[in-house]
């Protein structure tokens, strides 16, 4: 090697620095003698550890150069906002301080102690998580002082923690391992008997193991700040202290999955995923959760075709780093109840499993029989919206225009984006400082949106009125009234919340999109808009005016015009439903056929004359919109099941079998297609504001009804396919509702 | 052999000519009369205590004394046809290993209610049908063919 | 590894159709006297029988039967002299067999010939998921 980099040395070809440096050290030859490659010779600071901030983690600076400061951490200054803490400082500067009790999306307890870091001029080490950072601050995290303190808390930690690795869920991705490993010492002296606690109950979700437990007191903090119950406490002291429910209660929170991962160790862990995988058996499929209008960002952990678990991902915009329980633990349903092969129900009124040809050729011969005008497809609730492109398209060039998604009411208002978007977003809602809720309980709704109005209660102590049935919050909300009534008043300026909304600097109206399905969404809609447009909700720079959808498909379905009126149903003669389960089928005609199209045996297979197996969302390439209008993709993470096949793909080839073949035959085909529809979709993870003068909106002559608002979901845990396939969530349903 | 003689002369001397061979085939002399390890282990169990019998049959003897090291605890087993040492239960294993003086029956009454499994012997190269077979391989005929999902029954209506 | 080179040898071609057609009985024969073989190593006596086997090869030659050129029934010989010899040799697992001889009856030809009134969107979407 060196007689090789010698002879290229010699060579006319100018060497990189790096191939210098190589030889340098090979050579005999001293550097000094050689002055161009010294010159090259990288500076010694190139050696020290790499000086990116922690995950790569971005800081933004205030612009005001008083509120900037600059802290020395490990001999290299950094410049910080002032109000950081030290470990915030570390984290900049790019060295990782390890950390049991502190999160930093929870308050600051500072009780582990395994962030001790050395302060210079400080006599005892400090626990950089609670220290602030003071201007200057020489901060050192690599001394003899500071690994002896580590080592220090660490003995202690483990003195008491189970040697349980081996049977313990959280082996591998367990923060007390890796820390451990990383910043204990390599024996311990406890030769004494290891306490033990006695496990608690909290329900079917979460498991506990509390011999494990730390008191880190992470789950306490979440769930008396993110998740707002005041389930959780410490109990006892020193070596007696321990977590629990103080009387014996089941944790009643959707949120409570969360506990989950926010555990450092294996004391908290999942119920249902307990002792069925590893987690380095598994492979994480970064994609969207559909169980509500949300679209959390999750991680799907399968192994072989099956899914494993659901954990969330990281997305500031939409659900921070939680998940509701639904979206968590709904992945059970993805395996039972699954329709896996095309089936025909014969004269006997059995189902008869057939072939994919015969199934098509079926529906096609049927197809060529009815009136065009007969023609009637319903998209579900978690229909992407490829698929839905496809239905429409293909049911228009039958001839029919009867196309619509269940959810979106009898007469769907689709000409104005923001008319049936969050537009706020759901981060911006943390500006928000009134909150008006019109016949929405975002708690079963949409767990996400809730927590972040919560977070915005807990910051700014924003109000938040209320206007629909009796309904639990986790915040302190101010009860209205429960109908169109309380409206009035409010549009008329004689109800006293109508002052705090006006005098509120972002004031956010949200609508519930179980309003849709009333009579007289028209004049609610626009006596809503009459209040925002008086209490000034809608001006230049916040649009406070939102409506909250409740299901994966609508805002997608809206935007490609899925608006017929579910009345057609009733005169159909032929209906194509394509995952539609929660859409009245009373109305059908009994001379009429009936096409399910889905992956789950639900509610709408009893009618059904054939089915067509389908993917569910985590075997399929499918976007979706939530409810801010942001599109998403689906990613797939494990394998169809059965003979089953995409949702479009099906669409597609049934086109062809009709006679009416559809122009695009992959799913690059689809997207151009969608894109001539409706641009935003195809635009992934971008949210495109619009505000519409209300002027522009036809005047509405409808009356308002008296009747009071209706709760829109009835069940949390069980709202579409999957979710009622799924027996955690039937559990759940059982113990932890009221 | 010495000692062999020795118990064999002792066993007369207490219980007559006809008593000595009515025990030996009461006791199953004959049976092993042709299983060179079944009569040794016999022979040797001429003169011991019997410490214990296991829920499978098998007896534990002890023989103190002028045996040889190593060689005073031993296990007569229940099946004469197909012995081996994985018949052993655990909680015998040890006494029977000297890790431990506490006896099977002792042992056995620190075995865990909930959780503690019923001691299986090694069936392996005693035929197929002993013998675990991954689910999918030709020769299980339970597990031929599976899914991991449920899939939907269509019910009569 | 004398079956190998054995496998690999290819014999002289046949002088006439009529030494040709020899050939292919002599295969067919040796296949069928395989079959109790095959029955064996790849444990199918639950699936299927040796009837059932040799029809199904026997419609793999009948598939063929209208080729009268001895150059390319050459050619087919060595092909299936390979499968043959691939399967007694156990090259082959037990649901190789079972999806080309038992269940699907493709046996050799993979990807059959397309059916030009349809698109092959729509060949694709019969046969699987996944294009």
């Amino acid at each position: 090697m060196a007689f090789f980099a010698r002879s290229v040395q010699r060579g006319s070809k100018p060497l990189s620095p790096h191939l210098s440096a190589l030889t340098r050290r090979i050579t005999y030859t001293p550097a000094v003698s050689k002055p161009e490659s010294a010159a090259m010779a990288p500076d010694p600071d190139a050696y020290s550890p790499n000086r990116t901030p922690v995950a790569g983690a971005r800081v933004q600076l205030p612009e005001k150069p008083e509120d900037v400061m600059e802290v020395i951490v490990d001999g290299h200054p950094v410049t910080i906002p002032k109000g950081f803490t030290v470990l915030q400082a570390c984290e900049v500067a790019g060295v990782d301080i390890p950390r049991f009790c502190y999160h930093s999306r929870l308050s600051i307890a500072g009780n582990c102690r395994m962030c001790l870091v050395e302060v210079e001029k400080s006599p005892k080490p400090v626990a950089s998580c609670a220290m602030p950072a003071l201007p200057g601050m020489k901060i050192k995290t690599d001394t003899p002082v500071a690994k002896k303190a580590r080592e220090g808390v660490m003995e202690f930690l483990l003195m008491n923690h189970p040697l349980d690795c081996p049977i313990c869920d959280q082996g591998g991705e367990c923060d007390l391992q890796d820390q451990s490993m990383a910043f204990g010492a390599d024996r311990g002296r406890f030769t004494e008997m290891k306490r033990s606690v006695v496990d608690k109950n909290l329900g079917p979700l979460v498991k506990t193991v509390m011999t494990r437990c730390i008191q880190c007191t992470r789950c306490v903090r979440f769930a008396s700040e993110v998740a707002g119950v005041q389930d959780l406490g410490m109990l006892g002291r020193g070596s007696g202290e321990e977590i629990g429910t103080y009387v014996e209660k089941l944790m009643t929170s959707e949120l409570s999955g969360n506990v989950i991962d926010i555990c450092p160790v294996g004391a908290l862990t999942s119920k249902p995923f307990a002792f069925k995988a590893r987690n380095w058996e598994l492979k994480g499929t970064e994609t969207i959760d559909v169980t509500d209008a949300v679209g959390s960002n999750i991680r799907i952990d399968s192994r072989g075709p099956e899914v494993m678990r659901i954990i969330p991902r990281l997305n500031e915009d939409i659900n921070e780093e939680w998940i509701s329980d639904k979206t968590r633990f709904c992945y059970d349903g993805l395996k039972r109840q699954r329709l896996n092969d095309p089936m025909i129900r014969g004269p006997d009124g059995r189902f008869k499993a057939v072939t994919w040809r015969d199934a098509l050729e079926v529906v096609a011969e049927v197809l060529n029989k009815v009136n065009s005008q007969e023609i009637v497809g319903v998209a579900g609730r978690l229909s992407d919206a490829e698929s839905m492109i496809a239905l429409k398209d293909f049911l228009n060039r039958l001839g029919s225009d009867n196309v619509l998604c269940e959810g979106n009411g009898p007469a769907p208002k689709a000409d104005l984006r923001s008319n049936y978007l969050l537009n706020t977003t759901i981060s911006g809602l943390e500006k928000a400082d009134a909150v008006l809720l019109i016949g929405t309980q975002p708690r079963v709704e949409a767990p996400m949106v809730n927590a972040r109005i919560r977070k915005t209660v807990r910051a700014n102590q924003a109000k938040v009125a209320y206007i629909g049935p009796q309904s639990e919050f986790n915040y302190d909300i101010e009860h209205l009234g429960t109908g169109p009534q309380t409206l009035l008043e409010l549009a008329n300026g004689s109800h006293p919340f109508y002052t705090t909304l006006q005098d509120a600097k972002n004031p956010v109206i949200i609508v519930g999109a179980g309003l849709f399905e009333r009579e007289d969404q028209d004049a609610l809609f626009s006596t809503i808009e009459t209040i925002a447009k008086r209490a000034n909700v809608v001006k230049p720079g916040w649009n406070g005016l939102n409506v909250l959808l409740l299901h994966a498909a609508q805002a997608a379905a809206l935007d490609l015009g899925l608006v017929a009126s579910p009345e057609t149903i009733a005169s159909s003669k032929f209906l194509y439903l394509m995952g539609a389960d929660d859409i009245s089928l009373e109305k059908v005609p009994e001379d009429a056929f009936v096409v399910y199209q889905g992956h789950h045996g639900d509610r709408s297979v009893y009618r059904a004359n054939i089915i067509l197996p389908s993917s569910a969302f985590s075997e399929k390439e499918g976007t979706y919109e939530n409810t801010e209008g942001c599109s998403q993709w689906t990613v797939p993470a494990v394998p169809t099941v059965g003979d089953s096949r995409d949702d479009w793909k099906i669409i597609r080839a049934l086109s062809e079998v009709a006679g009416v073949c559809l122009s695009y035959d992959n799913l690059a085909g689809v997207r151009a297609r969608i894109e001539m529809v409706a641009p935003n979709l195809v635009r992934v993870d971008e949210r495109e504001g619009s505000t519409v003068p209300f002027e522009v909106k036809p005047k509405v002559t409808q009356q308002l009804s008296s009747t009071p608002f209706k709760n829109a979901v009835e069940n949390f845990y069980m709202t579409d396919a999957i979710t009622r396939a799924s027996k955690i969530m039937a559990q759940c349903s059982a113990q932890l509702r009221k | 052999m010495a000692s062999v003689v020795r118990g064999v002369l002792k066993a007369i001397k207490e219980k007559g000519v006809g008593g000595f061979f009515r025990d030996v085939r009461d006791e199953g002399y004959l049976n092993c009369i042709f299983d060179g390890n079944l009569l040794q282990t016999k022979i040797h169990s001429i003169g011991a205590t019997l410490v214990g019998v296991d829920k499978f049959g098998n007896k534990y003897y002890e023989k103190l004394g002028d045996t040889q090291y190593g060689r005073h605890r031993f296990v007569e087993y229940a099946l004469k046809s197909r012995y081996n040492a994985s018949q052993v239960p655990p909680e015998w294993h040890g006494w029977l290993h000297y890790i431990t003086d506490h006896t099977g029956d002792e042992v056995l009454m620190l075995k865990p209610k909930r959780y503690g499994v019923e001691h299986k012997e090694n069936l392996s190269g005693e035929g197929d049908e002993f013998i675990y077979h991954s689910k999918g391989h030709a020769l299980n005929a339970k597990q031929r063919d599976w899914t991991r999902y449920q899939s939907w029954e269509p019910k009569k209506n | 590894m004398s079956f190998m080179m054995r496998a690999v040898k290819v014999p002289p071609p046949s002088a006439s159709l009529e030494e040709a057609r020899h050939r292919v009985f002599d295969l067919f024969r040796s296949a069928c006297r395989s079959l109790p073989t095959v029955m064996e190593i790849y444990t199918l006596n639950d699936v299927v029988t040796v009837s059932q086997l040799r029809s199904a090869i026997s419609s793999e030659f009948r598939n063929n039967a209208h080729i009268t050129d001895p150059k390319v029934i050459d050619m087919l010989l060595i092909k299936g002299q390979e499968e043959l010899s691939n399967v007694v040799e156990h090259a082959k697992q037990r649901h190789h067999i079972i999806g080309q001889y038992v269940v699907d009856r493709t046996g050799m030809h993979h990807g059959a010939g397309k059916d030009p009134s349809t698109s092959q969107f729509l060949d694709n979407f019969y046969t699987s998921n996944y294009f």
